[in-house]
Order: C-alpha cells, then sequence, then structure tokens
C-alpha cells in the first residue's frame, strides 16, 4: 500500500477575482522507503504539492489518501495531530527557535509526542545530535551556529520522532555545495537505516543526483515520473 | 515543563519590551496600593476619631431622635432611669458608659456670632468613655455644676476667645423660649476630629440641662467596650431587652455617612486601577501582536510540527502571565517600599488641603499614616495576574490561527 497517494488533486488560489491553478490534477503514488525529488521550474507548485502533502494546505478538488486514510475532510486539529505522529519538515529557511538550544530545538520536536522519559528523550536527542555531526554543539543556539549546522538541527530536528514521512522544500538552498552534500549524505543515510521516507522540492541538481525517484513538475502538471536504481 | 520553559525564554527575547510592559503594570499595582493605603489609614483613623471623640461604641437612644440627631433636636429625648442602667450595665463587654445631651447654640464673643454644636457631658463619666481630656491643650475639664466650658483651639482663635474668657451661648428651650449660658472657658483642645476643634462646645450636662429647662433628660447613653467589635454585636444583646422606642446603635451605624463615602471611595479606588489596568492590558496586547509578527515563522513551523493552535495559544498567554507575574511582583516591591515611606513619614492633611483645614469629609486632621492588608496584595497582584492572561487571549488566538504556510513563508 502505496504510503501517499494523490488523486486528481487539483489546487486553485483565488486572486481578487482571478483564479490562479497551482495543480492541475496530480495524480501519484508514493511508496514507503522512497527518496523522490519533486524539481521544476519556480511557479510549477512543488512547493504547492509539498504543502498539500504535508498537510499544511488543503486541495481545491480530489484527494489526498495518507497511510490508507482520506484526509480531505479532516479539520484542523486533526491534520495537527497527522503532522505531529507523522511527518517531519525541513524548509529552506531553517526556521529553528532562535531562544533554544539546539538540543531543546531537537527535544522540542520529541516532547510533543511526549511517549519517551527524560532519560530517553536526552538518549535519543543525543544519539541523533551525533549523526548529524552536532554532538559536541548540543547547547549552542543556532546564532552560534553556521547555515550548514542549522540545518543538520533541522535535520535532526525533522527525523528524531521517526516519521513516516519528511518533507523537504529547497533544504539546500541556502547551503555552499559541500555543506549541501554534507546534510545530502545524512538524509540519504536516515533513508537508508530507518527507511524514512523522503519527498523534496529542489532546482538543485546535486539534490537531484541522490533521488532515487524523479518528478518533473510544470505549470500544475506531473511532466516525467523516472525512478532510478 | 518544556512550555514554561520555553516562555520564559521567549520573555527574555525583548527583556526592554517586557519590563516596560511589566512597568506600567507595576505602576497600577503601586497606585492601588497607595490609594487602597490611604483608603484604609483613613478608614482606621476616621472609625478611631468617631468612636473615641464622638458616638462611642455604641449609643442608646430614643429611635426617633435617632432618625433626626444630625438636626440636634430637642424632643424625643430620653429620662434616664436605673432599669436602663441596670441593662447597660449588665452588658457584656462594658467598660464605661455616660450620658450626654447635644443641643444647638449661637456661639457670640460680643461682637460675632455662630452656629455651634453644644454637648452637654458628665465630667465624672466622660472621661472614662471619650479621649477628650487627652487633647486639651491648655487649660482644664469642666466642673460638674459649673457654667464652665471647654472648646477647640481654632473656634477659641476664630472667634477671639482665650481661657478666663466668657462665651455667651445663645440657646433655645425645648418649649422654644430663648436663653443664653455665660460659660467661662477653662479649657481649650485640638483633636484629630476637625468638626469637633471647629464648631462643638462642651459643657457639664447638669447646667446644659437646667438651662434648657430639660429636667434631667439627655439625648443619648455613650458606651464604651472592651472592644470595637463588641459595639456591633452588643447591639443584638441591649435591643430586645430595651423597651420601644429606646434602642442600641453601634458606631457603625453611627458612622453610616462615613461608611457610604468610604464606599463611594473603593469604587473610585476600583475605576482608578481599572482605568490603568486597561493601559497595561493595551500593552500586554501590544507585545503579544509584535512577538507574534517577529516570530511568524517560528509559528508556521510549530504548526508544521504539529503543535495545536491551543498549545500555540498557551505558549502567548504563558508570556502574557510572565509580563503580569513581573510586573505583579514590582509593583507589590513598589508598593510596600510606598506604604513604608507612607507608614514612616506619614501625609499631613493640611499639606493636602494646600496649608488648610479642609478633609474631604472625613473626620480626620493632622497627620494620617497608610494601612494594609495582605488580602489587598493578594487581590492586585492576582488581579494584575488576571488582566494580563486575559488581555492576551484575543492575540494568542490571532497569532494561532494564522495558516502555517503564510506564517512559515511569512518574509
Amino acid at each position: 500500500m502505496a504510503l501517499v497517494k494523490l488523486i486528481s488533486l487539483e489546487k486553485i488560489y483565488q486572486q481578487g477575482k482571478i483564479a490562479v491553478p497551482a495543480l492541475r490534477g496530480i495524480d501519484m503514488e508514493i511508496e514507503s522507503g522512497e527518496f523522490t525529488t519533486i524539481f521544476g521550474p519556480s511557479g510549477s507548485g512543488k512547493t504547492t504539492l509539498l504543502n498539500m502533502i504535508g498537510c499544511l494546505d488543503k486541495s481545491t478538488s480530489g484527494e489526498i489518501i495518507f497511510a490508507g486514510n482520506s484526509i480531505n475532510q479532516l479539520s484542523r486539529n486533526e491534520l495537527a495531530d497527522i503532522r505531529r505522529y507523522n511527518l517531519g519538515f525541513i524548509f529552506q529557511s531553517y526556521n529553528l527557535i532562535p531562544v533554544l538550544t539546539a538540543f531543546e530545538n531537537v527535544e522540542f520536536a520529541i516532547r510533543l509526542i511526549d511517549k519517551h522519559s527524560k532519560k530517553d528523550r536526552r538518549d535519543k536527542v543525543m544519539h541523533i545530535l551525533n549523526e548529524v555531526g552536532l554532538g559536541d554543539m548540543a547547547y549552542r543556539k543556532p546564532n552560534e551556529l553556521s547555515g550548514g549546522q542549522k540545518q543538520r538541527v533541522a535535520v535532526a530536528r525533522a527525523l528524531i520522532k521517526e516519521p513516516k514521512l519528511v518533507l523537504a522544500d529547497e533544504p539546500t538552498a541556502n547551503l555552499d555545495s559541500e555543506t549541501s552534500e554534507e546534510v545530502l549524505q545524512i538524509m540519504k543515510k536516515m533513508n537508508e537505516e530507518l527507511n524514512t521516507t523522503f519527498i523534496f522540492s529542489t532546482h538543485d541538481p546535486q539534490v537531484m543526483e541522490y533521488a532515487k525517484r524523479l518528478v518533473e513538475i510544470k505549470d500544475g502538471r506531473i511532466t516525467k515520473d523516472q525512478r532510478r536504481d | 515543563m518544556f512550555l514554561p520553559r520555553l516562555v520564559i525564554r521567549n520573555l527574555s527575547r525583548h527583556k526592554r519590551r517586557v519590563f516596560i510592559t511589566a512597568l506600567i503594570i507595576a505602576f497600577a499595582i503601586l497606585v492601588y496600593i497607595m490609594i487602597e493605603g490611604l483608603m484604609m489609614g483613613l478608614t482606621e483613623i476616621s472609625f478611631a476619631n468617631i468612636i473615641n471623640l464622638d458616638s462611642g461604641h455604641l449609643q442608646i437612644t430614643d429611635r426617633n431622635y435617632f432618625a433626626d440627631r444630625d438636626e440636634l433636636p430637642l424632643k424625643n429625648l430620653l429620662t434616664p432611669t436605673r432599669e436602663i442602667e441596670e441593662q447597660i450595665e449588665a452588658t457584656a463587654g462594658l467598660e464605661a458608659y455616660t450620658r450626654r445631651l447635644d443641643f444647638s447654640v449661637n456661639l457670640n464673643n460680643g461682637i460675632d456670632e455662630l452656629p455651634v454644636k453644644g454637648v452637654g457631658i458628665d465630667p465624672g463619666k466622660d472621661p472614662a468613655v471619650f479621649d477628650l481630656e487627652k487633647h486639651l491643650i491648655s487649660g482644664r475639664m469642666p466642673t460638674a455644676g459649673s457654667r464652665e466650658i471647654i472648646m477647640g483651639a481654632r473656634l477659641a482663635d476664630l472667634m477671639d476667645f482665650e481661657i478666663g474668657d466668657y462665651g455667651i451661648m445663645l440657646i433655645r428651650t425645648a418649649e422654644q423660649t430663648f436663653n443664653t449660658i455665660d460659660g467661662e472657658i477653662v479649657g481649650l483642645f485640638n483633636t484629630p476630629h476637625p468638626s469637633l476643634n471647629d464648631s462643638t462646645v462642651f459643657i457639664p450636662l447638669s447646667t446644659a440641662q437646667a438651662s434648657l429647662n430639660l429636667g434631667d433628660q439627655i439625648s443619648h447613653y455613650v458606651l464604651r467596650m472592651e472592644e470595637r467589635q463588641r459595639g456591633i454585636t452588643a447591639v443584638e444583646d441591649l435591643n430586645p431587652a430595651l423597651n420601644d422606642p429606646l434602642r442600641a446603635y453601634s458606631w457603625r451605624s453611627t458612622s453610616e455617612n462615613l461608611i457610604y463615602m468610604l464606599e463611594l471611595q473603593q469604587i473610585e479606588t476600583q475605576i482608578v486601577l481599572a482605568i490603568i489596568l486597561t493601559i497595561a492590558a493595551v500593552g500586554i496586547v501590544n507585545t503579544v501582536i509584535l512577538s507574534a509578527l517577529e516570530r511568524m515563522e517560528e509559528l508556521g513551523m510549530m504548526k508544521a510540527m504539529g503543535m495545536r493552535e491551543k498549545e500555540i495559544v498557551h505558549i502567548f498567554m504563558g508570556e502574557a502571565a510572565g509580563i503580569g507575574l513581573i510586573g505583579g511582583i514590582m509593583g507589590l516591591i513598589m508598593g510596600a517600599i510606598g506604604l513604608y515611606i507612607f507608614n514612616h513619614y506619614g501625609i499631613d492633611m493640611s499639606t493636602l488641603a494646600g496649608g488648610g483645614e479642609i478633609t474631604y469629609g472625613f473626620p480626620v486632621s493632622g497627620t494620617i499614616y497608610a494601612g494594609w492588608s495582605i488580602a489587598s496584595f493578594v487581590f492586585v497582584f492576582s488581579y494584575g495576574l488576571f488582566v494580563s492572561i486575559l488581555a492576551s487571549i484575543f492575540p494568542a488566538l490571532w497569532a494561532a490561527r494564522k495558516d502555517p504556510i503564510k506564517a512559515i513563508y511569512h518574509r
């Protein structure tokens, strides 16, 4: 069974009296453990699609089935619960909480699902920070970290709760190529070790190189869907 | 414990803004504590002055006389009997009692005439009930059966009287005939009760009764009890035993005008508090909205991570509560310091009145000191905290209901 199934998904934004279609009938299935990259020009609908899959936005028509359940009719709180327990997000601008340390930023995600003892939580956070190479920077605040280090904290935060799906919206856009490589290696490793499903949206050819599946989107339609070994 | 930690950290982001908002709350609390302290001090001193110099703890009088007592009538007076005095003496908690006769007088110095209140007192018993003798600044109390009088130094000054002078007291008897008493001034007093200083003349009871053709009638008995509260409870013991139309009235009944005025003052104090805290609430609303705008991307991320709107509201409410708490503590400390200074130096009522003797209707003159109570501190602290939290609800809801996508891509 596909982890995510999109059926005739459409999204139309209303800008005053003008209807602007962002997605024009997307049909797609994403299996567990896939490392998928959605690419395409600016304004093609990549981010809109990612937001739909991430339960952050509602479609105008069509259906999204996540882990076998349709999410179209869910309330805001029910959607929040799906994000809380099943999804991880990585954004271009990191969006770390500046008053919390790297440890606390990662801990924050696991606190929301609150099923771990204090010791377990601490061990888990330190483990993932070590995995992303920030074990010795756990108690630094975001303003004491470089861009790459911040994105690694964001990756750790997205992965700490072992979500079924991680959505990354242009995660390397603010990073130099060397740092991008490091961050992508980490995500690749997590994908292989934990079988976490990743969906990226990007323009970055470096990211595309890592993808097992490439989905091209233009003008709100899928124009290419290619799996790679 | 994670959200409280986040709340505390968030408060540390803009210390100056938090401090200024908290300072407004602190100022509101300070103002309330000072006004409340002043009112409590005024209340305490007012009641003490009324009890010690005017009404005693309890009075027994004809109920019809009591209704008209401010007009100083010479009708519905009471004739002392052994039976009434036995009932008085049987009252639990009684320390002393005396008889008094209030009447209307025009005081004349040969040139000017001034309407004042005459009070016939029993020189033997009165000092056990009232503190008048303690406030004599020159001379002595009048002796029983004499035509000696005492008056406030201020009244004497106004009428150009000195000790040894004779004050002509023009009175109207119960039969509406005119009479005069040439009273020799033997003492001058200065009490903290302004109307006593300004407009009251004391004379031996028997002299007053004889001059007013009242026989041995008096206007009321005055009782001094062991404690103030006993003056209120003894009314319930005495009233069933007294024959109608006699009634017992506690110091609270005789001070009803003052109590009414104090209640109005209390409302005024609450209004002042409400106005200042409303300003503080605007500060809180402003702080929460600014915080939300500055942290829009974080809020979007929190929502993306699955935080419910309720939890985000709790963060902002927690921050507002934190500001309220800081402001509350600052306000209590400032208030405590203010009250300490107030109590150390006191406030001269004449200073408030620009050097005059205006007392804003309170039976108080001279220096007053503040009162305070734990309940008042707890109330204003809790109220400040409540207003802070209340003020944050709508901006917090506004922030929590932001579309997560718009929040994340805010810039």
